[in-house]
């Protein structure tokens, strides 16, 4: 009797002991982690040089998208890698990243690139190797509605998408603010020759002179000038109370500079290709004043896309995300939805190479689903339908959003 | 060992550290136990008791706490505009239109509506019968905004991509806000112009406050 009390009392304790032990160790760990599958994102944008500071933006939104995805296990059974390449904005390198993603089996899908050039050198490529492309920040309309998209909107690939939001809005939003707003009457508009500024300055000139204001003159620089004098030379005597420039951070950035400097206190007025920290830190106080429009809303005021600004900031990434980031985020994620959606679809497995990404094409056409950006969907053409936009104004060294715009084309 | 404290006398020849109490046959804990009245046994099992929660407490891992309340959404977010059409009017002057909206709010506390402008300087735009309206989450509100052309003067007739300027507020903010719509709604106030510049020469009226400046205003 006493022996079975003492077994009886020592097993309690004994139990108590080890459930404790076995509760305080919760790190067991995924043993299916040997079968899984790994699949590669590919990322295309300049990672180097010139407008690099998105680039980067764009290819840590992603990092973080499959970051998130392999820590949830968003996709039991798959893992997800990026690749990153560099296209140094040069339509040329972007469609030999292009050619280099879809020669390697194990690549999925892409997010990038950031300019609307090098997404024309890439889009066949991947149409060809119906190989599903998303990018986070092309918005000229041509991408996703053919050349002729004022007047008869076609998709010329439908492997390729978008969650930006296109020039045609962009444009006219900048219109709107420069002549309601800020009541500009006579705008001088200058673009860098390249597609996606010579595009958007062709937009913002037109929409300008729709709503009554006129155009004082027009122009073109070269990507990686630095000397604006005859170009300031030329503004200064127009007697533009406003500049408009179709282009990137890089030349604009040094526009602003040397215009204030040569007395000329007129804003300067571009779209997302300068809406970046750098603009502001390397015009410095020429800045004050300036605006950008760009994409979407303030990242700050979306719930969702808190934890990744925390987390963009807690790893140290270089390059901006205050452009692109959440949007890249959101293309790279719904990639890896679709990698779900085809596997759910096919018994829980994914399919062989080649199948799978042509179904990952089908499935991202078919995404529906709230991102850290907002809704993310796309229409027939690949279009993004989130068309949310944000006039931002440089105040006291930083980028202040000034107005807030939303297009239902219904 | 169980680490349960000395089971056997101080000065006992066995005690190297190495034996098991099961199976003792030695006077040992049970004996001491069951020797105890049954008031000290039960103040002893009471007393373990409590260690046991106690300890558990603090080594067990904390419950998975409920999800905070998610933030309240900025009003532009979750606010839908779509344009329905023109209103069915009889004797509407030539300078004023009415404009049908329906109105949605996709989540987060209800939001308050004003339309306090059509983007330009020569119109005016106001919610009619009541200038402020409120929309609850998951409904759809009808409204009708009457346009009014107050100055002919720098209007350009054929409207594109034409806006409508309202704040939105909520517990969270107050944002000034433009609904940009396609092509119907355009076309229609194109209409309203024609109509109201192509004939008349409008008498200059008030301004409205259109889009300049427009700020979020946090209010949390």
């Amino acid at each position: 009797m006493r022996q079975r009390s003492l077994v009886i009392l020592t097993s309690v304790l004994t139990t108590g002991a080890l459930t404790l032990t076995a509760c305080g160790s919760r790190d067991s760990g995924s043993k299916s982690d040997s079968s899984s599958t790994t699949l590669t994102i590919g990322v295309d944008a300049p990672l180097s040089g010139e407008n690099s500071t998105t680039g980067l933006g764009i290819q840590y939104g992603v990092q973080i998208a499959v970051d998130d995805a392999n820590k949830n296990n968003w996709v039991p059974g798959v893992k997800f890698k990026i690749k990153a390449l560099d296209d140094k904005a040069q339509p040329a390198t972007g469609q030999s990243n292009a050619t280099a993603f879809t020669g390697q089996k194990d690549v999925v899908g892409a997010v990038g690139p950031l300019n609307s050039g090098v997404a024309q050198s890439m889009q066949q490529v991947f149409a060809s190797a119906n190989m599903v492309e998303i990018s986070p920040s092309n918005t000229n309309p041509a991408l996703t509605q053919g050349k002729d998209w004022a007047t008869s909107k076609t998709r010329p690939y439908k492997t390729y998408f978008r969650t930006a939001t296109t020039d045609a809005l962009q444009g006219a939003f900048a219109a709107d603010y420069a002549y309601n707003g800020l009541k500009k009457k006579k705008a001088f508009v200058v673009d860098d020759k390249q597609t996606y500024g010579a595009g958007l300055a062709g937009i913002f000139n037109s929409a300008f002179k729709k709503l009554g204001g006129s155009i004082a003159g027009t122009d073109h620089v070269n990507t990686g000038d630095t000397d604006f004098s005859s170009l300031v030379t030329k503004i200064k005597n127009s007697g533009a109370d406003l500049l408009y420039y179709g282009g990137q951070y890089d030349e604009s950035e040094k526009i602003t500079k040397q215009l204030k400097g040569a007395g000329v206190k007129i804003p300067l007025f571009g779209g997302d290709g300068m809406f970046a920290t750098t603009y502001i830190q390397t015009a410095g106080k020429a800045a004050e004043g300036d605006l950008a429009t760009s994409v979407g809303v303030p990242a700050d005021t979306l719930p969702a896309a808190k934890q990744f600004i925390a987390t963009y900031k807690a790893k140290g990434y270089k390059g901006d995300y205050g452009a692109y980031g959440a949007y890249a985020y959101d293309a790279a994620t719904a990639i890896i939805k679709a990698v779900k959606a085809v596997k759910d679809a096919n018994g829980d497995k994914l399919p062989a190479s080649n199948d799978l990404r042509s179904k990952v094409v089908d499935a991202v056409q078919k995404s529906d689903f709230e991102g850290i950006s907002g809704k993310v969907a796309f229409d027939e053409y690949g279009d993004t339908t989130n068309k949310q936009l944000t006039v931002y104004q440089v105040a006291n060294g930083a980028w202040k959003a000034v107005k807030t715009g939303t297009f239902n084309g219904s | 060992m169980s680490g349960i404290g000395p089971v056997e006398s101080v000065d006992s020849p066995e005690l190297d550290g190495s034996y098991d109490v099961i199976g003792g046959d030695a006077p040992r804990l049970t004996d001491r136990w069951h020797a105890l009245p049954p008031r000290a046994r039960r103040a002893a099992l009471a007393a373990g008791a409590v260690a046991v929660v106690a300890a558990g407490a603090v080594l067990l891992p904390p419950h998975p706490r409920a999800d905070p309340a998610p933030p309240v959404p900025w009003p532009a977010n979750v606010t839908e505009w779509r344009y329905v059409g023109l209103a069915q009017t009889t004797d509407s002057p030539t300078t004023t239109g009415y404009f049908r909206f329906a109105v949605t709010v996709d989540g987060g506390p209800p939001v308050a509506v004003r339309v306090i402008g059509a983007a330009f300087d020569g119109l005016t735009a106001q919610a009619v019968p009541e200038p402020s309206f409120t929309v609850r989450v998951g409904a759809t509100r009808r409204i009708t905004v009457q346009i009014s052309v107050s100055d002919c003067s720098g209007l350009p007739l054929n409207a594109d991509l034409a806006f409508l300027d309202v704040t939105l507020r909520n517990t969270r903010a107050i944002q000034h806000h433009s609904f940009i719509f396609g092509s119907n709604y355009s076309k229609d106030l194109s209409q309203l112009l024609h109509r109201a510049c192509d004939t008349t020469k409008a008498r200059p009226g008030p301004r409205p406050s259109g889009s300049a400046g427009s700020q979020n205003v946090d209010l949390s």
